[in-house]
């Protein structure tokens, strides 16, 4: 009968969010969604380029589509690039790991800044830099992820 | 003064997101919530901080203030991070998932 009350009740309530909080999926960090951001960004910036030199074959509106387009994607992927990042840095990265790779943060600062160039810009040398700084940066994870097996298995 | 409402309801209808409280209370679940419930000790509570609403168990209560836990202790952020919370932040007691 109770829960009668509730079904009916519930029904009529409009209903506010409340927050479980997980601060990240599961625990689970990996620097991929980030280097595949920065491979978009940078495969967006060619295809601008390209977009470019083709302008003859396509005609006005068919362009401008096709460029805010990929200016847009490149614009989402930058930003989701950064967010990636700054998940690592600040939630995956602990001052233990400062000590094995003390240019740490000025690697993930540069990075950060890079995914803003890239936004800002539509320039293949920062796109291909984004590229090397993400992937520096997933070489470093996978280093750490390495130290911390080894330390498992030792004990 | 702005009119709320929230505040003049007896029973409130929260939706869960996240997982902090798996496998109680699952992301995108409904709960029903108890404003004048008195909230002891595994009761699971809703409760404000920063005008954002969370859901979290009560682990221990000392005088006003309450330790409240994720059941999901893996996921979870909670008394662990952020301390203990005052008894005139919590909205309400979860009675019923719906």
């Amino acid at each position: 009968m109770r829960s009668v009350f509730y079904h009916l009740i519930s029904k009529v309530l409009p209903a506010q969010t409340a927050f479980a909080h997980c601060d990240v999926p599961c625990g689970i960090y990996d620097p991929k969604p980030a280097q595949i951001a920065a491979a978009i960004v940078l495969k967006m910036v060619e295809k601008i380029g390209e977009l470019d030199s083709s302008v003859s074959s396509q005609n006005d509106t068919s362009r401008e589509n096709s460029l805010i387009r990929m200016v847009w994607t490149k614009e989402e992927h930058a930003r989701k690039c950064k967010e990636e990042l700054l998940i690592l840095w600040t939630d995956y990265f602990k001052s233990e790991h400062i000590s094995l790779f003390p240019n740490l943060h000025e690697t993930f600062w540069k990075a950060a800044k890079l995914c803003s160039k890239n936004k800002q810009n539509v320039d293949l040398k920062s796109a291909e830099e984004l590229v090397r700084a993400v992937d520096e940066i997933a070489e470093i994870f996978k280093k750490t992820q390495s130290a911390s097996n080894a330390a498992k298995a030792s004990k | 003064m702005s009119f709320d409402i929230f505040d003049f309801l007896p029973l409130l209808k929260f939706r869960i997101e996240e997982n902090s409280m798996s496998p109680f209370l699952k992301e995108g679940d409904n709960v029903l919530v108890w404003r004048f419930a008195k909230p002891k000790i595994g009761d699971v509570i809703v409760f404000k901080v920063n005008d954002k609403h969370y859901v979290k168990r009560i682990e221990k209560i000392k005088g006003d203030q309450y330790f409240v836990l994720g059941d999901n202790k893996k996921e979870s952020i909670d008394s662990k991070k952020f301390g203990w919370i005052d008894k005139k932040d919590i909205i309400g007691k979860v009675i019923y998932k719906i």
